[in-house]
Protein backbone atom coordinates (compact mmCIF):
# COMPACT_ATOMS: atom_id res chain seq x y z
CA UNK A 1 0.00 0.00 0.00
CA UNK A 2 1.05 3.31 -0.63
CA UNK A 3 0.00 5.96 2.26
CA UNK A 4 0.82 9.41 2.65
CA UNK A 5 0.36 10.93 6.27
CA UNK A 6 -0.52 14.75 7.38
CA UNK A 7 0.43 15.91 10.51
CA UNK A 8 -0.33 19.38 11.43
CA UNK A 9 -1.60 19.37 15.40
CA UNK A 10 1.06 21.49 16.78
CA UNK A 11 2.73 24.43 14.81
CA UNK A 12 4.70 22.20 12.50
CA UNK A 13 3.68 20.72 9.26
CA UNK A 14 5.22 17.19 8.81
CA UNK A 15 3.93 14.53 6.34
CA UNK A 16 4.88 10.80 5.90
CA UNK A 17 5.02 8.35 3.08
CA UNK A 18 4.85 4.61 2.95
CA UNK A 19 5.31 2.76 -0.46
CA UNK A 20 4.22 -0.92 -1.44
CA UNK A 21 7.76 -1.65 -1.72
CA UNK A 22 8.17 -1.03 2.31
CA UNK A 23 9.78 2.47 2.24
CA UNK A 24 8.89 4.46 4.80
CA UNK A 25 9.63 7.69 6.15
CA UNK A 26 8.60 11.04 7.81
CA UNK A 27 9.77 14.47 8.37
CA UNK A 28 9.03 17.98 9.81
CA UNK A 29 8.25 20.43 6.92
CA UNK A 30 8.07 23.43 8.46
CA UNK A 31 8.34 24.44 12.11
CA UNK A 32 6.48 27.55 11.99
CA UNK A 33 2.74 27.44 11.61
CA UNK A 34 3.41 27.70 7.54
CA UNK A 35 0.93 24.82 7.21
CA UNK A 36 -1.19 26.06 4.59
CA UNK A 37 1.83 27.61 2.74
CA UNK A 38 3.95 24.32 2.94
CA UNK A 39 1.92 21.03 3.43
CA UNK A 40 0.66 20.58 -0.32
CA UNK A 41 3.77 21.34 -1.97
CA UNK A 42 5.39 19.28 0.40
CA UNK A 43 3.40 16.25 -0.89
CA UNK A 44 3.22 16.55 -4.43
CA UNK A 45 7.34 17.45 -4.23
CA UNK A 46 7.68 13.88 -1.96
CA UNK A 47 5.56 12.01 -4.67
CA UNK A 48 7.31 13.36 -7.65
CA UNK A 49 10.67 12.42 -5.61
CA UNK A 50 9.98 8.59 -5.49
CA UNK A 51 8.34 8.64 -9.18
CA UNK A 52 4.78 8.38 -7.63
CA UNK A 53 1.41 10.25 -8.84
CA UNK A 54 -1.49 10.88 -6.69
CA UNK A 55 -3.03 8.17 -8.51
CA UNK A 56 -0.73 5.86 -7.15
CA UNK A 57 -1.86 6.32 -3.38
CA UNK A 58 -4.00 3.55 -1.79
CA UNK A 59 -4.65 5.10 1.73
CA UNK A 60 -4.27 8.92 3.43
CA UNK A 61 -3.92 8.79 7.11
CA UNK A 62 -4.24 12.52 8.84
CA UNK A 63 -3.70 13.53 12.41
CA UNK A 64 -7.44 14.56 13.70
CA UNK A 65 -6.30 16.41 17.11
CA UNK A 66 -6.62 17.72 19.36
CA UNK A 67 -3.77 20.61 18.87
CA UNK A 68 -3.87 24.09 17.24
CA UNK A 69 -7.19 24.70 15.41
CA UNK A 70 -5.85 26.20 12.38
CA UNK A 71 -3.42 23.76 11.51
CA UNK A 72 -6.09 21.06 11.86
CA UNK A 73 -8.27 22.63 9.50
CA UNK A 74 -5.11 22.66 7.18
CA UNK A 75 -4.04 19.54 7.80
CA UNK A 76 -7.93 17.15 7.33
CA UNK A 77 -9.32 19.85 4.49
CA UNK A 78 -6.37 18.46 2.62
CA UNK A 79 -6.74 14.86 3.71
CA UNK A 80 -10.38 15.13 3.01
CA UNK A 81 -9.46 16.25 -0.29
CA UNK A 82 -7.17 13.56 -1.30
CA UNK A 83 -9.25 11.06 -0.36
CA UNK A 84 -12.41 12.00 -2.16
CA UNK A 85 -10.69 13.20 -5.61
CA UNK A 86 -8.62 9.78 -5.39
CA UNK A 87 -11.67 7.89 -3.82
CA UNK A 88 -9.53 6.31 -1.51
CA UNK A 89 -9.49 5.77 2.24
CA UNK A 90 -8.86 7.78 4.84
CA UNK A 91 -7.89 6.81 8.29
CA UNK A 92 -7.74 9.51 11.26
CA UNK A 93 -5.98 8.94 14.16
CA UNK A 94 -5.26 10.72 17.38
CA UNK A 95 -2.08 13.40 18.16
CA UNK A 96 -1.89 11.90 21.96
CA UNK A 97 -1.93 8.62 20.67
CA UNK A 98 0.87 9.24 17.60
CA UNK A 99 2.79 10.75 20.39
CA UNK A 100 2.66 7.55 22.59
CA UNK A 101 3.45 5.43 19.28
CA UNK A 102 6.69 8.07 18.60
CA UNK A 103 7.82 7.19 22.32
CA UNK A 104 7.48 3.49 22.35
CA UNK A 105 9.15 3.16 18.97
CA UNK A 106 12.26 4.99 20.58
CA UNK A 107 12.07 2.56 23.35
CA UNK A 108 10.22 3.75 26.25
CA UNK A 109 8.30 1.30 28.90
CA UNK A 110 6.31 2.14 31.72
CA UNK A 111 3.22 4.64 31.90
CA UNK A 112 3.05 7.30 29.60
CA UNK A 113 1.65 10.94 29.73
CA UNK A 114 1.45 12.44 26.22
CA UNK A 115 0.64 16.43 26.14
CA UNK A 116 -0.31 18.29 23.29
CA UNK A 117 -0.40 22.42 23.47
CA UNK A 118 -3.79 23.40 23.86
CA UNK A 119 -3.04 27.26 24.17
CA UNK A 120 -4.61 29.56 26.93
CA UNK A 121 -2.65 27.98 29.48
CA UNK A 122 -4.00 24.50 28.91
CA UNK A 123 -2.81 21.36 27.45
CA UNK A 124 -4.43 17.83 25.87
CA UNK A 125 -3.39 15.21 27.55
CA UNK A 126 -3.76 11.85 27.92
CA UNK A 127 -2.32 8.23 29.76
CA UNK A 128 -1.09 5.38 28.38
CA UNK A 129 0.73 2.17 29.41
CA UNK A 130 4.00 0.93 26.58
CA UNK A 131 4.45 -2.58 27.56
CA UNK A 132 4.15 -4.75 24.14
CA UNK A 133 1.95 -2.48 23.31
CA UNK A 134 0.66 0.77 23.31
CA UNK A 135 -2.40 0.76 25.77
CA UNK A 136 -4.54 4.05 26.47
CA UNK A 137 -5.90 3.87 30.04
CA UNK A 138 -7.48 7.10 30.12
CA UNK A 139 -9.37 9.33 27.93
CA UNK A 140 -8.50 12.53 26.03
CA UNK A 141 -8.75 15.57 28.29
CA UNK A 142 -8.21 19.39 28.50
CA UNK A 143 -6.29 20.03 31.45
CA UNK A 144 -4.04 22.92 32.77
CA UNK A 145 -0.16 22.03 32.80
CA UNK A 146 -0.27 22.71 37.20
CA UNK A 147 -3.13 20.31 38.26
CA UNK A 148 -1.21 17.36 35.60
CA UNK A 149 2.04 17.82 37.62
CA UNK A 150 0.66 18.11 40.81
CA UNK A 151 -1.56 14.75 40.53
CA UNK A 152 1.93 13.09 39.14
CA UNK A 153 4.28 14.79 42.00
CA UNK A 154 1.52 13.33 44.54
CA UNK A 155 1.85 9.95 42.87
CA UNK A 156 5.51 9.65 42.85
CA UNK A 157 4.91 6.30 40.61
CA UNK A 158 7.42 6.87 37.71
CA UNK A 159 6.36 8.16 34.73
CA UNK A 160 6.95 9.31 31.34
CA UNK A 161 6.24 13.17 29.57
CA UNK A 162 6.08 13.90 26.07
CA UNK A 163 4.59 16.05 23.10
CA UNK A 164 4.89 19.87 22.71
CA UNK A 165 2.64 20.26 25.96
CA UNK A 166 5.34 18.96 27.86
CA UNK A 167 8.09 21.12 26.19
CA UNK A 168 6.39 24.21 26.61
CA UNK A 169 6.00 23.72 30.18
CA UNK A 170 9.39 21.84 30.61
CA UNK A 171 10.69 23.42 34.24
CA UNK A 172 7.15 22.40 35.81
CA UNK A 173 7.15 18.74 34.23
CA UNK A 174 10.76 18.37 34.68
CA UNK A 175 10.67 18.57 38.24
CA UNK A 176 8.11 15.43 38.80
CA UNK A 177 9.85 13.21 41.17
CA UNK A 178 10.60 9.95 39.67
CA UNK A 179 9.53 11.62 36.13
CA UNK A 180 11.15 11.71 33.08
CA UNK A 181 11.00 13.45 30.16
CA UNK A 182 10.79 11.98 26.39
CA UNK A 183 11.58 15.21 24.06
CA UNK A 184 8.85 15.31 21.47
CA UNK A 185 7.42 17.90 20.14
CA UNK A 186 5.91 16.66 16.95
CA UNK A 187 3.52 13.87 16.81
CA UNK A 188 5.22 10.97 14.98
CA UNK A 189 3.81 10.46 11.27
CA UNK A 190 6.01 7.45 10.81
CA UNK A 191 3.38 5.91 13.71
CA UNK A 192 0.64 7.18 11.47
CA UNK A 193 2.06 5.25 8.84
CA UNK A 194 1.84 2.03 10.43
CA UNK A 195 -1.50 2.92 12.52
CA UNK A 196 -3.26 3.15 9.05
CA UNK A 197 -2.19 -0.20 7.70
CA UNK A 198 -4.18 -1.68 10.86
CA UNK A 199 -7.14 0.55 11.42
CA UNK A 200 -10.15 0.22 9.82
CA UNK A 201 -10.98 3.96 7.63
CA UNK A 202 -14.10 6.05 7.82
CA UNK A 203 -16.33 7.51 5.44
CA UNK A 204 -15.83 11.06 7.78
CA UNK A 205 -12.99 11.58 10.00
CA UNK A 206 -14.14 13.84 12.54
CA UNK A 207 -11.62 16.11 14.31
CA UNK A 208 -11.04 15.73 17.72
CA UNK A 209 -12.12 19.34 19.27
CA UNK A 210 -11.85 18.35 23.27
CA UNK A 211 -13.72 22.17 23.33
CA UNK A 212 -16.84 23.46 22.56
CA UNK A 213 -16.29 26.64 20.68
CA UNK A 214 -16.03 29.90 22.33
CA UNK A 215 -19.01 30.67 20.63
CA UNK A 216 -20.92 33.39 22.65
CA UNK A 217 -17.47 35.08 24.04
CA UNK A 218 -16.43 35.95 20.67
CA UNK A 219 -18.72 36.11 17.85
CA UNK A 220 -18.16 38.91 15.22
CA UNK A 221 -20.57 40.52 13.66
CA UNK A 222 -19.25 39.86 9.96
CA UNK A 223 -22.38 38.53 8.35
CA UNK A 224 -23.88 36.99 5.27
CA UNK A 225 -21.69 38.40 2.38
CA UNK B 1 -14.21 24.85 -23.63
CA UNK B 2 -12.10 25.84 -20.30
CA UNK B 3 -13.91 23.65 -17.62
CA UNK B 4 -13.86 24.85 -13.51
CA UNK B 5 -14.64 23.41 -10.47
CA UNK B 6 -14.70 26.43 -8.33
CA UNK B 7 -15.09 25.84 -4.28
CA UNK B 8 -16.70 28.85 -1.96
CA UNK B 9 -16.31 28.67 1.81
CA UNK B 10 -14.93 32.72 2.55
CA UNK B 11 -17.87 33.20 4.86
CA UNK B 12 -20.46 30.33 6.53
CA UNK B 13 -21.74 29.05 3.36
CA UNK B 14 -19.49 25.80 1.90
CA UNK B 15 -20.08 26.01 -2.16
CA UNK B 16 -18.79 24.16 -5.40
CA UNK B 17 -20.15 25.09 -9.00
CA UNK B 18 -18.59 23.36 -12.18
CA UNK B 19 -18.77 26.48 -14.67
CA UNK B 20 -17.08 26.57 -18.14
CA UNK B 21 -15.63 29.77 -20.26
CA UNK B 22 -19.08 30.28 -22.30
CA UNK B 23 -20.45 31.08 -18.30
CA UNK B 24 -22.75 28.58 -18.44
CA UNK B 25 -23.23 26.94 -14.96
CA UNK B 26 -23.07 23.26 -14.74
CA UNK B 27 -24.12 22.67 -11.62
CA UNK B 28 -24.00 24.93 -8.11
CA UNK B 29 -24.35 23.61 -4.76
CA UNK B 30 -24.52 25.33 -1.64
CA UNK B 31 -24.91 24.34 2.04
CA UNK B 32 -25.66 27.11 4.43
CA UNK B 33 -24.29 26.65 8.09
CA UNK B 34 -26.78 29.93 9.01
CA UNK B 35 -28.94 28.11 11.14
CA UNK B 36 -26.18 27.17 13.53
CA UNK B 37 -25.71 31.33 14.15
CA UNK B 38 -28.90 32.44 14.34
CA UNK B 39 -28.73 32.03 18.06
CA UNK B 40 -25.73 35.01 18.25
CA UNK B 41 -27.10 37.41 15.91
CA UNK B 42 -24.11 37.10 13.57
CA UNK B 43 -21.94 34.42 11.75
CA UNK B 44 -19.81 32.76 14.29
CA UNK B 45 -16.01 31.74 12.60
CA UNK B 46 -15.34 28.98 15.24
CA UNK B 47 -18.66 27.30 14.43
CA UNK B 48 -18.24 28.28 10.67
CA UNK B 49 -14.96 26.61 10.13
CA UNK B 50 -16.34 23.54 11.85
CA UNK B 51 -18.96 23.32 9.71
CA UNK B 52 -17.28 23.83 6.14
CA UNK B 53 -14.85 21.16 7.39
CA UNK B 54 -17.82 18.34 7.56
CA UNK B 55 -19.74 19.53 4.82
CA UNK B 56 -16.87 20.34 1.98
CA UNK B 57 -16.12 16.90 0.74
CA UNK B 58 -19.95 16.10 0.27
CA UNK B 59 -20.63 19.49 -1.32
CA UNK B 60 -17.60 19.25 -3.66
CA UNK B 61 -18.89 15.47 -5.01
CA UNK B 62 -22.12 16.73 -5.29
CA UNK B 63 -21.49 19.58 -7.41
CA UNK B 64 -19.25 17.27 -9.50
CA UNK B 65 -22.11 14.39 -10.20
CA UNK B 66 -24.42 17.11 -10.37
CA UNK B 67 -22.25 18.45 -13.60
CA UNK B 68 -22.42 14.95 -14.83
CA UNK B 69 -18.81 14.32 -13.89
CA UNK B 70 -16.97 11.42 -12.55
CA UNK B 71 -15.87 12.33 -8.88
CA UNK B 72 -12.81 10.77 -9.06
CA UNK B 73 -11.59 11.94 -12.62
CA UNK B 74 -13.37 14.80 -13.57
CA UNK B 75 -12.72 16.07 -17.13
CA UNK B 76 -12.00 19.68 -15.46
CA UNK B 77 -9.33 21.90 -17.05
CA UNK B 78 -8.82 24.42 -13.35
CA UNK B 79 -9.88 24.04 -9.40
CA UNK B 80 -10.71 27.91 -8.31
CA UNK B 81 -10.92 28.55 -4.92
CA UNK B 82 -11.83 31.91 -2.64
CA UNK B 83 -8.61 32.96 -1.10
CA UNK B 84 -10.16 36.20 0.35
CA UNK B 85 -11.15 38.14 1.85
CA UNK B 86 -13.24 36.70 4.43
CA UNK B 87 -13.04 34.51 7.66
CA UNK B 88 -9.87 33.08 8.41
CA UNK B 89 -10.38 29.93 9.50
CA UNK B 90 -13.20 29.27 6.87
CA UNK B 91 -11.22 30.59 3.75
CA UNK B 92 -8.29 28.16 4.84
CA UNK B 93 -10.75 24.67 4.32
CA UNK B 94 -11.42 25.91 0.97
CA UNK B 95 -8.01 27.06 -0.01
CA UNK B 96 -6.59 23.49 1.31
CA UNK B 97 -9.16 21.53 -0.55
CA UNK B 98 -8.72 22.82 -3.28
CA UNK B 99 -5.16 22.69 -3.64
CA UNK B 100 -5.65 18.82 -2.59
CA UNK B 101 -8.03 18.03 -5.02
CA UNK B 102 -5.46 19.91 -7.91
CA UNK B 103 -2.82 18.34 -6.50
CA UNK B 104 -5.14 14.31 -6.98
CA UNK B 105 -6.37 15.38 -10.50
CA UNK B 106 -2.74 16.61 -11.62
CA UNK B 107 -4.83 19.83 -12.48
CA UNK B 108 -3.58 23.37 -12.23
CA UNK B 109 -5.77 25.61 -9.62
CA UNK B 110 -6.13 29.25 -9.38
CA UNK B 111 -6.55 31.54 -5.78
CA UNK B 112 -10.01 33.76 -6.39
CA UNK B 113 -10.74 37.05 -4.80
CA UNK B 114 -14.56 36.85 -3.05
CA UNK B 115 -15.37 40.48 -4.43
CA UNK B 116 -14.43 39.57 -8.10
CA UNK B 117 -16.17 36.85 -7.77
CA UNK B 118 -19.48 39.34 -6.72
CA UNK B 119 -18.33 41.19 -9.95
CA UNK B 120 -18.81 38.25 -12.28
CA UNK B 121 -22.08 36.97 -11.17
CA UNK B 122 -24.64 39.10 -13.29
CA UNK B 123 -22.40 38.32 -15.96
CA UNK B 124 -23.90 34.46 -15.75
CA UNK B 125 -27.13 35.27 -16.12
CA UNK B 126 -26.35 37.98 -18.56
CA UNK B 127 -23.40 37.64 -20.74
CA UNK B 128 -24.54 40.52 -23.22
CA UNK B 129 -23.12 43.15 -20.56
CA UNK B 130 -22.41 46.61 -21.84
CA UNK B 131 -19.10 48.60 -20.47
CA UNK B 132 -18.37 50.75 -18.73
CA UNK B 133 -21.02 49.26 -16.37
CA UNK B 134 -20.99 50.39 -12.68
CA UNK B 135 -21.88 48.20 -10.01
CA UNK B 136 -23.06 48.38 -6.26
CA UNK B 137 -21.24 45.48 -4.27
CA UNK B 138 -23.38 45.43 -1.02
CA UNK B 139 -23.29 42.57 1.69
CA UNK B 140 -23.09 41.86 4.98
CA UNK B 141 -19.17 42.36 4.69
CA UNK B 142 -18.96 45.19 1.96
CA UNK B 143 -20.36 48.29 0.69
CA UNK B 144 -18.59 49.51 -2.70
CA UNK B 145 -19.05 51.03 -5.99
CA UNK B 146 -16.78 50.10 -8.52
CA UNK B 147 -16.52 50.87 -12.33
CA UNK B 148 -15.70 47.93 -14.44
CA UNK B 149 -14.25 48.73 -17.94
CA UNK B 150 -14.88 45.04 -18.65
CA UNK B 151 -14.68 41.93 -16.67
CA UNK B 152 -12.01 41.53 -14.18
CA UNK B 153 -10.91 45.52 -14.93
CA UNK B 154 -12.31 47.00 -12.07
CA UNK B 155 -11.40 50.40 -10.56
CA UNK B 156 -12.92 50.88 -7.56
CA UNK B 157 -14.32 54.04 -6.93
CA UNK B 158 -15.52 54.42 -3.46
CA UNK B 159 -16.40 52.06 -0.60
CA UNK B 160 -17.49 52.12 2.87
CA UNK B 161 -15.51 54.04 5.42
CA UNK B 162 -16.90 52.44 8.26
CA UNK B 163 -19.61 49.44 8.57
CA UNK B 164 -20.77 47.38 5.72
CA UNK B 165 -24.99 48.06 4.66
CA UNK B 166 -25.74 44.41 5.71
CA UNK B 167 -24.21 45.07 9.02
CA UNK B 168 -26.23 48.16 9.69
CA UNK B 169 -29.35 45.92 8.60
CA UNK B 170 -28.68 43.21 11.18
CA UNK B 171 -27.51 45.92 14.18
CA UNK B 172 -31.28 47.38 13.72
CA UNK B 173 -32.60 44.12 13.40
CA UNK B 174 -31.07 43.65 16.34
CA UNK B 175 -32.49 46.14 18.37
CA UNK B 176 -35.90 46.01 17.15
CA UNK B 177 -36.01 42.14 18.38
CA UNK B 178 -36.09 40.66 14.47
CA UNK B 179 -34.03 37.40 13.44
CA UNK B 180 -30.70 37.14 12.04
CA UNK B 181 -30.31 37.68 9.01
CA UNK B 182 -31.89 40.80 9.45
CA UNK B 183 -31.87 42.03 5.68
CA UNK B 184 -34.74 39.74 4.47
CA UNK B 185 -36.61 40.35 7.80
CA UNK B 186 -36.97 44.49 7.70
CA UNK B 187 -37.51 44.38 3.81
CA UNK B 188 -40.33 42.22 4.61
CA UNK B 189 -41.77 44.94 7.00
CA UNK B 190 -41.00 47.59 5.62
CA UNK B 191 -43.06 47.04 2.21
CA UNK B 192 -46.32 47.68 4.85
CA UNK B 193 -44.34 50.85 6.46
CA UNK B 194 -44.60 54.09 5.19
CA UNK B 195 -40.40 55.45 4.47
CA UNK B 196 -39.95 58.86 5.84
CA UNK B 197 -41.99 58.18 8.95
CA UNK B 198 -39.01 58.45 10.94
CA UNK B 199 -36.95 60.92 10.87
CA UNK B 200 -33.13 60.38 10.09
CA UNK B 201 -30.35 62.50 9.38
CA UNK B 202 -28.58 62.38 5.86
CA UNK B 203 -24.73 61.65 5.85
CA UNK B 204 -22.00 61.10 3.84
CA UNK B 205 -23.67 63.93 0.84
CA UNK B 206 -20.09 64.82 -0.16
CA UNK B 207 -19.11 64.36 -3.84
CA UNK B 208 -16.70 61.27 -3.18
CA UNK B 209 -18.15 57.84 -3.66
CA UNK B 210 -17.57 56.77 -0.31
CA UNK B 211 -20.60 55.56 2.38
CA UNK B 212 -20.72 55.29 6.15
CA UNK B 213 -23.76 53.59 7.82
CA UNK B 214 -21.92 52.87 11.56
CA UNK B 215 -24.13 55.48 12.99
CA UNK B 216 -27.24 54.58 11.02
CA UNK B 217 -28.79 52.82 14.14
CA UNK B 218 -27.95 55.38 16.47
CA UNK B 219 -29.70 57.78 14.23
CA UNK B 220 -32.53 55.13 14.53
CA UNK B 221 -32.10 54.36 18.18
CA UNK B 222 -33.01 58.11 18.76
CA UNK B 223 -35.29 59.25 16.32
CA UNK B 224 -37.72 56.54 17.99
CA UNK B 225 -36.88 57.71 21.23
CA UNK B 226 -38.94 61.27 19.79
CA UNK B 227 -41.13 59.13 18.19
CA UNK B 228 -42.05 56.08 20.69
CA UNK B 229 -45.28 55.39 19.31
CA UNK B 230 -44.62 54.51 15.87
CA UNK B 231 -45.47 51.10 14.11
CA UNK B 232 -42.48 49.01 13.73
CA UNK B 233 -43.11 48.48 9.54
CA UNK B 234 -42.36 52.93 9.50
CA UNK B 235 -39.00 52.14 11.24
CA UNK B 236 -38.23 49.70 9.21
CA UNK B 237 -39.62 51.52 5.80
CA UNK B 238 -37.22 54.24 6.79
CA UNK B 239 -34.31 53.10 7.76
CA UNK B 240 -34.39 51.09 4.75
CA UNK B 241 -34.73 54.08 2.73
CA UNK B 242 -32.59 55.86 4.29
CA UNK B 243 -29.81 52.95 3.29
CA UNK B 244 -31.34 53.05 -0.01
CA UNK B 245 -30.73 56.52 -0.60
CA UNK B 246 -27.58 57.04 0.33
CA UNK B 247 -26.24 54.33 -1.68
CA UNK B 248 -28.12 55.46 -4.62
CA UNK B 249 -26.81 59.47 -4.78
CA UNK B 250 -23.36 57.99 -4.91
CA UNK B 251 -25.07 56.01 -8.10
CA UNK B 252 -26.57 59.16 -9.32
CA UNK B 253 -23.03 61.15 -8.71
CA UNK B 254 -21.43 58.25 -10.77
CA UNK B 255 -23.77 58.48 -13.96
CA UNK B 256 -23.29 62.13 -13.77
CA UNK B 257 -19.78 62.23 -13.86
CA UNK B 258 -18.38 58.98 -15.68
CA UNK B 259 -19.38 57.40 -19.36
CA UNK B 260 -21.63 54.54 -17.81
CA UNK B 261 -23.50 52.02 -20.12
CA UNK B 262 -25.20 49.94 -17.60
CA UNK B 263 -25.62 49.29 -13.82
CA UNK B 264 -25.75 46.47 -12.08
CA UNK B 265 -26.09 45.23 -8.61
CA UNK B 266 -23.95 42.16 -6.78
CA UNK B 267 -23.75 40.97 -2.88
CA UNK B 268 -26.48 39.91 -0.68
CA UNK B 269 -27.89 43.03 -0.13
CA UNK B 270 -28.55 43.18 -3.77
CA UNK B 271 -31.45 41.50 -3.03
CA UNK B 272 -33.24 44.29 -1.39
CA UNK B 273 -36.52 45.39 -3.17
CA UNK B 274 -35.98 49.44 -2.08
CA UNK B 275 -32.81 48.72 -3.62
CA UNK B 276 -33.68 46.94 -6.43
CA UNK B 277 -36.54 49.74 -7.30
CA UNK B 278 -34.43 52.76 -6.95
CA UNK B 279 -31.74 51.21 -9.24
CA UNK B 280 -34.47 50.56 -12.25
CA UNK B 281 -35.49 54.21 -11.76
CA UNK B 282 -31.59 55.55 -12.13
CA UNK B 283 -31.58 53.05 -14.96
CA UNK B 284 -34.60 54.76 -16.56
CA UNK B 285 -33.53 58.00 -16.09
CA UNK B 286 -30.19 58.02 -17.84
CA UNK B 287 -31.32 55.45 -20.04
CA UNK B 288 -29.16 52.95 -19.75
CA UNK B 289 -29.79 49.24 -18.68
CA UNK B 290 -30.15 47.75 -15.31
CA UNK B 291 -28.76 44.34 -14.69
CA UNK B 292 -30.31 42.69 -11.22
CA UNK B 293 -29.30 38.95 -10.76
CA UNK B 294 -31.36 36.46 -9.31
CA UNK B 295 -31.65 36.28 -5.65
CA UNK B 296 -29.36 32.81 -5.78
CA UNK B 297 -26.55 35.01 -7.87
CA UNK B 298 -26.56 37.79 -5.43
CA UNK B 299 -25.69 35.80 -2.09
CA UNK B 300 -22.26 33.85 -1.70
CA UNK B 301 -22.29 30.95 -4.31
CA UNK B 302 -19.21 29.39 -6.55
CA UNK B 303 -20.44 29.80 -9.69
CA UNK B 304 -19.49 33.59 -9.50
CA UNK B 305 -16.26 32.06 -8.04
CA UNK B 306 -15.08 29.68 -11.01
CA UNK B 307 -16.58 32.71 -13.37
CA UNK B 308 -13.65 34.86 -11.98
CA UNK B 309 -11.48 32.44 -11.38
CA UNK B 310 -11.51 31.30 -15.30
CA UNK B 311 -11.02 34.81 -16.00
CA UNK B 312 -7.89 35.26 -14.04
CA UNK B 313 -6.57 31.78 -15.01
CA UNK B 314 -6.70 33.02 -18.69
CA UNK B 315 -5.36 36.33 -17.89
CA UNK B 316 -2.60 35.76 -15.25
CA UNK B 317 -2.18 31.99 -14.81
CA UNK B 318 -2.76 29.37 -11.91
CA UNK B 319 -1.68 29.69 -8.79
CA UNK B 320 1.21 27.85 -6.70
CA UNK B 321 0.69 25.25 -3.69
CA UNK B 322 2.31 28.12 -1.47
CA UNK B 323 -0.41 29.89 -2.18
CA UNK B 324 -1.73 31.83 1.67
CA UNK B 325 -5.17 33.12 2.46
CA UNK B 326 -5.72 36.49 2.55
CA UNK B 327 -8.58 37.51 5.22
CA UNK B 328 -8.42 41.33 3.85
CA UNK B 329 -7.28 40.99 0.38
CA UNK B 330 -8.73 44.37 -1.00
CA UNK B 331 -10.29 44.33 -4.60
CA UNK B 332 -7.80 47.19 -5.89
CA UNK B 333 -5.50 44.72 -5.49
CA UNK B 334 -6.37 42.21 -7.89
CA UNK B 335 -4.94 42.97 -11.44
ZN1 LIG C 1 -19.95 37.65 -0.50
Amino acid sequence: MNIVAIETATTACAIGLRTSTGFEMGWVVDDDRHHTETLTTAIDRTLREWSLTPADLDRIVVDRGPGLFTGLRVGLATAIGLSEALGIALVGVTSLELLAHGAHASGVRGTLVAAVDGRRGEVFIQTFALGEDVVATSEPTVDSPREVVIRWATLATPVTFTGDGVSRYLKDFAAVPNGNVEEQRVPSVTSALRLAMTREPSAFVEPLYLREADAVANFTTRERQ
Amino acid sequence: MTLALAIETSCDDTAAAVVDDALHVHSSVIESSIDQHKAFGGVVPELAGRAHLVTIGPVVRRALIEAGLDPHAPAIDVVAVTSGPGLIGSLLIGLSAAKAYALAWGKPFVGVNHLEGHLFAPLLERPDLEWPLVTLLVSGGHSMIVLQHGPGHHEVLGETIDDAAGEAYDKVARWLGLPYPGGPEIDRLAASGTAGSLKLPISMTGPDYDFSFSGLKTAVVRATEKQPDLPIADVAASFQAAVAEQLLRKLRHVLEARDVKGIALAGGVAANSALRRGVEGIAADYGVPSYLPSLSMCTDNAAMIGAAGLHRYVANGPSGFDLSARPNWPLAEVV
